[in-house]
């Protein structure tokens, strides 16, 4: 009973790829009493959001997204037997430049902590209290202080490296990183995001991208390989014609993505782009919003307005959030972690090559837009880019409380889009990965206020937005 | 002599500033610890480190900054905003912290400043960053040549280096006068003197802190508890010192952004002078926005605790502070690993509501250290 106690696994890492292992067996093709029998057997709170990603319109595609990240658990679990350093990543590195090592794998602390609010009972708060009861403050972001939560407080899986790439982009991510690392005594390797994107900083951000990949060369103990990038790369260009191909999909009218996809397509972003397991899953929810085009099929019974998240979305209630969009008729275009804007990268050499992946790391969300020289500017464009192509009737500001530098950035946001566009943004206040600071009921109630009264008014040429300067 | 330097420098827009500007003297307005002055300074400008002295509104800052952003630069924010800067003819942003390029693009937003520049600061110090940050001094230098018409020419530079300089040497003396068993200075009045140090012109503050410390010299602040270091956020509070002072802590050191990281490190008066700022201004930049660079954080608190013989430390930070929210965690779990008392405080800036919570945590803590009666 004590060894099974002392081996009980208790980390938040260890609960999640449990939990994909089973996830991971169920077959292929499951009717709806099959599911509606699985969900029984499961804690509410994992029933609730495998609920959520079971309903028809989106099972083909969550399914395909269920077993990429069933394998990248597992790959990143058996890592260490397999001879390879599991390296901790924030979401905003790309992971292809790890999984072009043989000797080691990527895990993306804040995909992981999306899955533990997503899959386990409690939705993860106990790793984000165990990050409080250190001392850390409750300001820091849950997206990253949930999984580095439960690898200071528990028993839990632990990297052998850390890359922080959020440097000049966002301070509480690239903090909670380095305090984890100072903590563990784990390696930590930076890559700094000059805000200058002059064609001096540009080169500085591609000296910095290939000074990591020398430290990592040299911890790893291995030298990148050409044919590694190039097999990389090469998935990373079919990836970004994937998401092309749905950020066309997105522009439809009605609109023929359904919400969750949009999490789908960054969930593979930050974990599996550039793998072949990338490639099936952005190939699956691209043929699944296609064939929802080619038959006309809206998520709703009605598309009753196009709406913009500019930010992070809220994980903590997938069918409360994403598919409540949906079933109103709020076609959910995409939200900020969608802004990556990919690009092929050339393959002729191998610095066009890294020069290439480079360039994919500076555009990174958040990257791109919060360690632009101006983080209101760099946001705004993005934004407005995306309300102008995706013909966007409203933006929606997700506010999560511990994102600083977009708080202080968003009454710009608003400014800018009024001006440029004549779009209105709502702004929320809540914690995008915890259900107790504001309740989804409450969210809910003010995105249904802002299409109802200001939205779809005029949407509809009954009232006129103020337009500054117009 | 003590009493006119704590007046001015109590003062946003004090009688020195009014007084250069009334000989037509132009003031650019800084906020961050990176932000190389001598530059300011060599163009004969008057570089004035822009502060909030415990200003508690923030109301119409919150039209533009959020409640998730910190109260300091909220706060600066609302004295630019309200007209209490206008007299700055210019401002320089850093990329500080996520809060205070908030700030500046909010004001510059707003209410645009006739002159504003950049000056993009690494966060780590590689050589390749180290090159960055040398010519973003010069880029530095040459918008402010351009944007008031001037000439800046290394002799200027160096001139400016060396008055910067005194100035920072004052500062270690009043600092260093505060180490032994008689202290002459207590924290406030540090506090004050650094303050005035960055509002005023360097002629007017050598002579006051010259005579502040001749009056000092021999001095022994009596009745205190304990002998306390505050580290931590950007806090020019007098304030809160004073009320930290009031119940018995004597601040005799601290590792503050409006304190001693600002001018612990002395510049290169030799060498070239580009190199010297880059190196001083990011090499030796102590603050917690610096990447991979912790230890030496560390390090300058042990050496601090222990040349000023403190009895404890507090650490603090403003609400919503990343940086140093958890930095000081990690502070606070060195100082506990070698036996320092310490405090971890997390505070509102400038809030008298805050006030009593404070000096309630203080004294338990003061009352855990023992102390001196």
């Amino acid at each position: 009973m004590t060894q099974a106690l002392m081996t009980a696994k208790t980390g938040m890492f260890d609960r999640v790829a449990e939990l994909f292992e089973v996830i991971d067996s169920l077959p292929e093709k499951m009717s709806d009493e099959e599911i509606a029998g699985l969900l029984n057997f499961l804690p509410p709170d994992a029933a609730k959001s495998l609920g959520a990603m079971l309903i028809p319109r989106v099972r083909e595609g969550s399914v395909a997204f269920m077993r990429m990240l069933a394998r990248w658990l597992e790959d990143a679990k058996t890592a260490r037997e397999k001879g390879k350093k599991a390296i901790l990543v924030p979401f905003c590195f790309p992971p292809e430049l790890i999984h072009a090592f043989d000797n080691a794998f990527p895990v993306t602390s804040e995909v992981l902590s999306t899955l533990g609010v997503v899959a386990l009972e409690g939705q993860g708060e106990r790793y984000y209290d165990m990050a409080l009861g250190l001392g850390l403050p409750d300001h820091i972001c849950s997206s990253n202080s949930i999984e580095v939560g439960s690898m200071l407080g528990s028993n839990d899986f632990q990297p052998q490296a850390i890359v922080s790439a959020a440097v000049g982009s966002c301070d509480i991510n690239s903090k909670t990183h380095e305090f984890v690392a100072n903590y563990h005594g784990i390696p930590i390797f930076s890559l700094e995001k000059p805000v200058d994107n002059t064609e001096r900083g540009v080169e500085q951000y591609y000296r910095n991208y290939r000074t990591l990949i020398a430290s990592l060369e040299e911890f790893f103990e291995e030298e990148l390989l050409e044919e590694n990038v190039r097999r990389v790369v090469e998935n990373h260009n079919t990836c970004t014609d994937l998401y092309m191909e749905l950020w066309e999909l997105h522009k439809a009218v009605p609109h023929p993505v359904p919400a969750l996809f949009a999490l789908y397509t960054y969930g593979c972003r930050f974990s599996m782009w550039g793998t072949e397991a990338g490639v099936d899953m952005m190939r699956t929810i691209v043929g699944v919003s296609k064939r929802r085009l080619a038959a006309g099929d809206h998520p709703g019974e009605k598309e009753v307005a196009r709406c913009l998240l500019t930010y992070t979305s809220f994980y903590f209630d997938l069918a409360g959030m994403f598919n409540w969009m949906d079933d109103q008729g709020y076609a959910y275009m995409g939200d900020g972690l969608n802004m990556l804007f990919p690009q092929p990268v050339e393959t002729t050499s191998m610095d066009t090559m890294l020069d290439g992946m480079a360039e994919e790391a500076r555009n990174m969300p958040m990257t791109r837009q919060m360690g632009a020289p101006s983080m209101a500017m760099g946001w705004s464009d993005d934004v407005i880019t995306a309300v102008r192509e995706l013909n966007a009737d409203c933006a929606i500001y997700p506010g999560h409380h511990a994102c600083k530098q977009t708080w202080s950035a968003a009454s710009i946001l608003r400014e800018e889009l009024m001006k440029r566009t004549g779009v209105p943004l709502l702004i929320l206040q809540a914690d995008s990965w915890l259900k107790r600071t504001t309740p989804i009921g409450v969210l809910q109630g003010q995105i249904d206020e802002f299409v109802k009264n200001v939205v779809v008014p005029k949407r509809s040429g009954r009232t006129k937005v103020r337009r500054k300067n117009a | 002599m003590m009493e006119e330097a704590i007046r001015i420098s109590e003062e946003i827009e004090n009688e020195c500033v009014k007084e250069w500007k009334g000989a037509g003297g132009k003031v650019v307005g800084y906020a961050c610890v990176a932000t190389p002055v001598e530059i300011i300074d060599a163009a004969g400008l008057l570089p004035y480190r822009i502060r909030a002295l415990g200003n508690p509104r923030t109301d119409i800052a919150d039209a533009h900054l959020a409640r998730f952003n910190c109260s300091f630069c909220r706060s600066c924010l609302q004295l630019g905003l309200d007209g209490t800067y206008d007299f700055l003819d210019g401002l320089i942003e850093t990329n500080g912290c996520d809060h205070l390029r908030g700030m500046f693009e909010n004001w510059m937003y707003t209410k645009p400043s006739p002159f504003f520049h950049y000056v993009k600061v690494p966060h780590l110090t590689t050589k390749d960053a180290m090159d960055y940050f040398e010519e973003e001094v010069g880029l530095f230098r040459q918008g402010i040549e351009k944007g008031f018409g001037a000439k800046i020419s290394d002799d200027d530079l160096r001139e400016a280096i060396e008055r910067q300089e005194a100035i920072r040497e004052r500062l270690r003396t009043i600092y260093d006068m505060r180490k032994g068993d008689a202290v002459a200075f207590t924290g406030a009045e540090a506090l004050s003197l650094f303050l005035l140090a960055s509002a005023v012109p360097p002629g007017k503050f050598l002579e006051l802190a010259d005579a502040a410390i001749d009056e000092r010299q021999g001095n022994a602040v009596e009745g205190y508890r304990a002998r306390l270091m505050l580290a931590g956020a950007a806090s020019d509070e007098l304030e809160l010192i004073r009320e930290i002072e009031d119940v018995g802590g004597l601040i005799v050191s601290d590792a503050l952004c409006y304190g001693a990281r600002a001018f612990w490190s002395p510049i290169d008066t030799e060498g070239d002078p580009i190199k010297a700022l880059a190196q001083v201004y990011l090499g030796d930049l102590l603050c917690p926005r610096m990447y991979q660079d912790y230890p030496r954080r560390r390090d300058f608190v042990l050496d601090s605790v222990a040349g000023s013989s403190a009895d404890g430390v507090i650490v603090m930070h403003n609400k919503f502070c990343d940086v140093h929210g958890v930095d000081n965690v990690q502070l606070r779990l060195d100082l506990e690993k070698r036996d320092i008392p310490v405090l971890q405080l997390e505070k509102e800036y400038g809030s008298k509501a805050d006030i009593g919570r404070i000096r309630t945590r203080v004294q338990a803590f003061l009352e855990r250290i023992g102390g001196r009666q």
